[in-house]
């Protein structure tokens, strides 16, 4: 089987869930929408799935649409969260993921959502941070992401503005302003896959097969630090795959690649054993 | 905040928007790509409506549309563009980058904090993030609390009291009550806390028909409303129509290249058009009922976001 850089990458946003969580991602982001229904038909069955801008539970789209507003998104959903329902329920911590990214993600995970520059004279205006800045605070563990990292301008010794707080700014660490959130747990990228050390920095734990060390170092503007146990990321199952091919027929999750990135095709060694 | 007890609050579009003043506090209703107040943007800036400061949750094609025909002054918005999908709006993203309009970024959890402080009646309410953001440094308004039961400090947010609140709905009766579909996104709220409701709908029903719906919005909070078919046009109004994919193309091309392309943009589908009845000829019926069409079938849904 045969599967894409893309696919590959959902999947491995999707292992980030554990079973029975509650798990939320924000608008605009096909590929942790796209990662969070894989998850709930393969590998974690039992979460709840909060659906990023309707606030439906456990829907099940006939596809996913270009837009986090749709009514297809609410499709054969258990229940339908009003706004203040989800954000209630997220900022008094009952909430255990979100999915969360950035234009620039710095070393402790901080991301910035609001402006590339100085804030008062921007360069470049993102389109902002949406709810993430009291949801970053307190929601169980966040999982970061990008598809840019290639590009040495996403992952940043300092974001120029930080929307959504990760384990520690110069205001102080989580602990310190008192909040209830454990901060940023994974960050997945088109290269590889960190999680974050006991001082809250990035640390990279996977890389994917066709990607060196080096490449990887060269693409990150804050000191890598790599986990002395390096592996590669952990093969989908033909299961995922399917499941992502069946909710996402039209490949939305593509859209946060560049063009050049989605030519990664991948295939399952003879040695794979088991797929399932 | 104040009730409005008036039995018939059916206008004309454009009597419904003389209620936004040049200046006003404006909350627009709906959300991304979904019940946007647009035949109201539309009139606002047919009637050359200038410094608003809007304010709302995550929004798209409504504020963008606002900014670019130079109406607004400050944008008080937490997100402004259309997702991955066309990407960042192009007009604010200009004037925000050009200091032409004042950008105080906030976030959906303190907005409704804010609201909620409006409704109930009290000056300040706390909230638990936003300490660790630089979001807080665009409002020197925010102020801190020591928490006199736990001794925590926290950041608190003042009283949100838009003096207008612009709300999409399919369906509503004279009176003003109101039926929406979810997700009702901050449309409750706004219609609670703000001095007046000005609304929009689909289609003017008896109130028997509203209240078999059911009445998400009651008629004693809306001081206004205007009946205007394909009113959120291009955005999407369920269960009638789906957005308007390559109408939000033709705009982000127009709004990207700015100039003579945004002014023919504005002059085709906003100035030019003297009325929504015009607005709807020039989209064409072939098109409206292309987006209508979404229940036919999967395929066809589908088909709309190809």
């Amino acid at each position: 089987m045969s599967f894409s850089i893309d696919e590959w990458f959902v999947v491995a946003l999707a292992r980030t869930i554990r079973d029975r969580e509650v798990v939320f991602h924000g608008f605009g982001s096909p590929c942790a929408q796209v990662a969070m229904h894989v998850a709930r038909h393969t590998s974690a069955r039992d979460m709840l799935l909060v659906e990023g801008a309707t606030y439906a539970i456990n829907p099940d789209p006939p596809f996913i649409p270009p837009t986090g507003n749709d009514l297809s998104l609410q499709r054969d959903a258990s229940y339908r969260m009003r706004f203040e329902e989800f954000f209630d329920a997220a900022l008094r911590g009952d909430v255990d993921r979100m999915f969360l990214s950035g234009g620039q993600i710095d070393a402790y995970g901080n991301t910035n959502v609001t402006a590339i520059g100085p804030p008062d004279r921007p360069k470049v205006k993102l389109g902002g941070g949406g709810g993430g800045c009291n949801l970053a605070a307190t929601i169980g563990h966040l999982t970061l992401w990008t598809t840019r990292h290639r590009s040495g301008r996403a992952l940043v010794e300092q974001c120029d503005f930080v929307t959504d707080m990760g384990h520690r700014t110069p205001a102080g660490t989580r602990a310190e302003l008192g909040f209830a959130g454990g901060g940023p747990e994974w960050l997945v990228t088109e290269l590889g896959v960190f999680d974050y050390d006991d001082d809250g920095r990035a640390r990279l734990r996977q890389l994917f097969p066709d990607i060196g060390v080096d490449q990887v170092k060269a693409s990150t503007g804050f000191e890598l630090r790599v986990a002395a146990d390096l592996r590669p990321v952990p093969m989908p199952s033909a299961a995922e795959i399917a499941a992502l091919r069946a909710v996402d027929p039209l490949g939305v999750r593509r859209s946060e690649f560049a063009p050049e990135e989605l030519r990664r095709t991948f295939t399952h060694g003879e040695s794979a054993g088991c797929l399932c | 905040m104040t009730f409005h007890l008036d039995p018939d609050k059916l206008v004309e579009l454009d009597r419904a928007v003389a209620f936004v003043t040049d200046g006003a506090l404006v909350a627009l209703g709906g959300g991304l790509s979904a019940r946007l107040p647009m035949a109201m943007v539309r009139e606002l800036v047919r009637q050359g409506r200038r410094n608003l400061h809007v304010v709302g949750s995550a929004h798209g094609i409504d504020v963008d549309l606002l900014v670019a025909a130079g109406s607004v002054a400050v944008c008080e918005e937490s997100y402004v563009g259309f997702e991955q999908d066309f990407g960042l709006a192009p007009a604010y993203r200009r004037a925000a980058q050009t200091q032409t309009i004042e950008v105080r970024e906030s976030c959906c959890g303190t907005i409704l904090t804010q609201l909620r402080a409006a409704e109930f009646g009290v000056p300040f309410l706390p909230v638990r993030g936003v300490k660790g953001s630089d979001i807080r440094r665009l409002h020197p308004e925010y102020g801190e609390v020591t928490c006199p039961f736990t001794g925590e400090t926290l950041v608190v947010v003042p009283p949100l009291r838009p003096d207008v609140a612009l709300i999409h709905a399919p369906l509503g009766d004279r009176r003003g009550n109101l039926h929406l579909d979810q997700p009702y996104v901050l449309d409750e709220r706004f219609a609670a806390a703000s001095r007046n409701v000005v609304a929009t709908v689909e289609r003017i029903a008896s109130f028997e028909e509203v209240a078999a719906a059911g009445v998400t919005i009651p008629g004693h909070l809306v001081t206004a409303v205007a009946e205007v078919p394909y009113g959120a046009h291009p955005s999407s109004c369920y269960p009638g129509y789906a957005y308007d994919r390559p109408h939000l193309a033709e705009y982000v091309r127009a709004a990207t290249a700015g100039d003579a392309d945004l002014a023919s943009y504005l002059d085709r589908y906003v100035t030019g058009t003297p009325t929504e009845e015009a607005y709807r000829k020039v989209i064409g019926e072939e098109r409206l009922a292309t987006i209508a069409s979404w229940s036919a079938s999967t395929d066809a849904w589908k088909g709309l976001f190809r």
